[in-house]
């Protein structure tokens, strides 16, 4: 049986093929990223791939989750525990500063995937995700205060607040389930997933192997 | 040799773990540590659940990192039980006889690219004699209650430092979860000033 899983997964026709088709209808490669804000590797796969994949004719569409995981996750503190540690060290190999070091309850960030989910995609939506994420995770102090929140998102729109939509969060985290992948941040590019945080170079060449990369 | 050391918890039933043990034994010979390998008990087998949606994936993963190691994968044959449990003992005597790295290296490889079934005498002797083992030694440890007790001392050692899954690497009160954070652990042991000149 794992032995077959892998001989399938080799088989890459059909990705091929629909991208090959997509692009001679004009349309773009696409990626989609389940992320949370809540969780620190998220914010590196984000604010990572969004500039990474500037170099290529996809859209990168940002979904986000709150509830994911496996169910009943005996070790679900400590991976919380861990993710904060392991995202600082991801962070630096960019450069970056990590400055929070406590874990954020899904709970107290689940606003800001409401609100996004509300919204609709686009570039304003996709730079709010990673402003916001850079705020929560390089910037901010332990206390994740709603109104500052709030201020960024009318900078960036130049209008208030979205009504939250918790049943557009809901359908992202179905369409994660059905993807395939349990845990966030999550990428699907054209047929196959990555943990996005782990495999930011392999999600680019995937793009390359498939031929999204923009002529120069 | 410094005296420093990287505690490498391992599972035979992990892809990832196979995946990182070139690199993970290579250490000893890039930096001025000691590899101290310590093989634990599946997660299956450790009261942990693993969804059919992680198993898949897992598979395509590994797949594709270890084609861009270079590294064989694709034709497996499940260690779920005995296989590894085996594999684990047989583990603990290389240790003692110096050849952990052998025996490691060639049973995940044999298991992860090669279906061996370890649970087998026939699957188990070629590793352990590829790893330099004697197979008479292999037969008496297979029933060594002392080095399954060693097991399950080293897969407690995992949970006591709150990590689940595998591999970990423990250096200097840091844990590296994941053989895509050897990189991760090497930057580390550069800071500490144990590069070899």
């Amino acid at each position: 049986m794992p032995s077959l899983v892998v001989r399938l997964a080799r088989n890459d026709r059909r990705a091929r093929i629909a991208c090959g088709l997509r692009r001679r209808l004009g349309r773009k490669g696409r990626v989609e990223l389940y992320f949370a804000f809540d969780d620190p590797n998220s914010a590196v796969a984000v604010i990572d791939l969004a500039i990474r994949l500037d170099d290529f004719d996809i859209t990168l569409d940002l979904r986000p989750v709150v509830n994911r995981g496996i169910p009943d996750d005996p070790a679900v503190e400590d991976k919380r525990r861990h993710a904060i540690d392991d995202a600082r060290r991801l962070f630096k190999r960019s450069g970056l500063t990590m400055v929070r070091t406590e874990p954020i309850r899904p709970e107290t960030t689940a606003f800001l995937a409401e609100w996004v989910a509300a919204t609709p995609r686009g570039a304003a939506r996709s730079a709010f995700c990673v402003v916001a994420l850079k705020k929560l995770w390089l910037e901010a102090g332990p206390e994740v205060d709603q109104a500052d929140y709030a201020r960024i998102w009318e900078r960036n729109f130049d209008r208030p607040t979205p009504v939250p939509h918790l049943a557009a969060v809901r359908a992202n985290e179905k369409m994660m389930k059905r993807r395939g992948p349990y845990d966030t941040p999550a990428a699907w590019v054209h047929g196959q997933w990555f943990f996005a945080h782990d495999r930011l170079s392999q999600i680019a060449e995937r793009l390359d192997d498939l031929g999204w990369r923009k002529s120069s | 040799m410094s005296g420093r050391k990287v505690e490498y918890f391992f599972s035979f039933r992990s892809p990832y773990s196979y995946l990182s043990g070139p690199r993970a034994f290579a250490l000893a010979d890039s930096y001025n540590v000691e590899v101290e390998f310590r093989g634990v008990l599946p997660m299956m087998m450790r009261g942990q659940s693993v969804p059919r949606a992680k198993a898949l994936n897992t598979l395509r993963d590994v797949d594709r990192e270890a084609k861009r190691l270079g590294m064989p994968f694709g034709r497996i044959h499940d260690p779920l039980g005995d296989a590894a449990v085996r594999c684990l003992v047989i583990s603990e005597l290389a240790r003692d006889q110096g050849r952990e790295r052998e025996f490691v290296l060639v049973a995940s490889r044999m298991i992860w690219s090669e279906a061996a079934d370890m649970a087998t005498d026939d699957g188990l002797r070629l590793a352990c004699e590829g790893a330099g083992l004697a197979w008479g030694d292999c037969e008496s440890a297979i029933e060594s209650p002392e080095l399954m007790e060693r097991v399950e001392a080293n897969t407690q050692a995992l949970a006591d430092l709150g990590q689940w899954g595998v591999p970990v690497f423990n250096f200097n009160g840091e844990r590296f979860w994941g053989q895509d954070r050897i990189e991760d652990l090497e930057a580390s042991l550069k800071e500490a000033g144990l590069e070899k000149s």
